[in-house]
């Protein structure tokens, strides 16, 4: 891809790349720790509500999918069409905390929290910093729906709408790996 | 027509972030035996021996890294100066990069003193009160973090906004500054640790966080000299 075609800001794809680096860690130091205590890490595994992490993963690829179109929008110069796309990604992405704040209700209701054993802190540190990313994720939406109503220039406007986007489909990415990884990857 | 902006002592005031660098690995890291420290889970009696057997390198140790911690205040000025090019003197993200590195120097300051104490007669203190300072040097140095972002966010910020075609410090580096802000974040979860990945010895919340914030400053150091160059043209 040339540079004039890469979406975006540049710098943004830069600090996409370095957090993406980040959780890279973050899954080699979670695969050393489950080669090590398969047996602890399976029960953990099994402790986790399937359901709630894949309704998660449904809220952030539809709201990732209304973000694409809120793009789509924009590109062909329909502003108002992807202020209401990026309001339904707002609306639909934010079921996401009520969903966590459940999941983690419910844990720590039964005793489980982060240093309950080596599986539950990563579980909770991972998605807690995930759910950072996240909460950043639905300020960034918040204010590019107010930059679709300012009379800024168009490509200004398209460049910082497209960064957005990126950052908010790299949170959907992060996501779909920490669910396949804590909720789904049996030991071996 | 503009004035020529009065770039004298910006140089010299820059090369302060590369030297702080330096002393701190040699004095804390090296002398102070920081690098890595020891894990929260080291017996007291191993720290206390420890402190004992080299109270002289640490009290060196320290006692230069004091003295040079006011280095990386005088850098994060200059860097002010060069964010005074590219948005309006002013602007509260100048007084925020400045307040910043101000206080980033007080995060220093303070805990050396806590390790100095700690060497100054570790003969007379008991093997607890030992680990004690020592604990409590290493959970103000991490837990501090959040002075450092509040420079590294205005920074970061300040430059994304330079209308330049080509801005004085390259987005990327602007960006970094921003993740590396953020990463520190990570540092909350450490008292929670005694061992592995998120203890304060550990693979995240010191190899990592202290790395990227080392190395943020000769890098970010390099492209303010570059920036210096540009604004002296103009």
């Amino acid at each position: 891809m040339s540079r004039s075609e890469q979406p975006g800001d540049s710098g943004v794809w830069f600090f996409i790349f370095a957090d993406m680096c980040t959780f890279a860690l973050f899954f080699l130091i979670f695969s050393l720790g489950r080669m090590a205590q398969p047996a602890l890490y399976e029960a953990g595994r099994a402790q986790l509500d399937l359901m709630l992490g894949l309704a998660n993963t449904l809220i952030l690829l539809t709201s990732g999918a209304f973000m694409a179109h809120a793009t789509r929008q924009a590109r062909g110069g329909n502003w108002t069409g992807a202020r209401r796309s990026l309001l339904t990604a707002l609306v639909v992405g934010s079921a996401f905390a009520l969903t966590k704040a459940v999941e983690w209700a419910t844990k720590l209701n039964h005793g489980i929290g982060l240093t309950t054993n080596e599986f539950f802190t990563y579980y909770f540190v991972f998605t807690g910093v995930h759910f950072l990313h996240f909460l950043i994720g639905m300020v960034v939406l918040g204010v590019l729906i107010g930059r679709c109503r300012r009379d800024l220039p168009q490509a200004d406007r398209l460049r910082w709408l497209e960064a957005g986007g990126a950052y908010w489909h790299m949170v959907d990415l992060l996501w779909i790996v920490l669910f396949a990884m804590l909720y789904l990857q049996r030991a071996a | 027509m503009q004035d020529k902006v009065d770039t004298r002592y910006w140089r010299f005031c820059l090369w302060m972030g590369p030297l702080f660098i330096a002393v701190f690995f040699v004095c804390w890291g090296i002398l102070g035996d920081n690098f890595p420290p020891f894990a929260p889970d080291t017996p007291a009696a191993e720290v206390a021996g420890w402190f004992r057997g080299n109270a002289g390198s640490v009290r060196l140790g320290m006692v230069v890294a004091m003295t040079f911690a006011p280095a990386y205040g005088v850098w994060g000025y200059a860097l002010a100066k060069i964010l005074e090019q590219t948005i309006e003197k002013d602007s509260i993200l100048v007084q925020l990069a400045r307040v910043g590195a101000a206080w980033t120097t007080i995060t220093v300051l303070v805990p050396t003193s806590f390790w100095l104490t700690a060497a100054f007669r570790p003969e007379a203190l008991p093997d607890w009160a030992i680990q004690m300072l020592y604990d409590m040097a290493w959970l103000l140095i991490d837990l501090a973090y959040a002075v450092t972002s509040v420079q590294m966010f205005a920074l970061g910020v300040g430059w994304l906004s330079d209308k330049r075609a080509v801005p004085l410090i390259p987005k990327w580096l602007s960006w970094y500054g921003i993740w590396v802000g953020f990463m520190f974040v990570a540092e909350c979860i450490m008292p929670y640790f005694r061992n592995g990945a998120f203890a304060r010895s550990g693979v995240l919340n010191f190899w990592i966080e202290f790395l990227i914030w080392m190395g943020w400053v000769p890098v970010l150091t390099l492209y303010a000299f570059r920036a210096v160059r540009r604004i002296e043209a103009q």
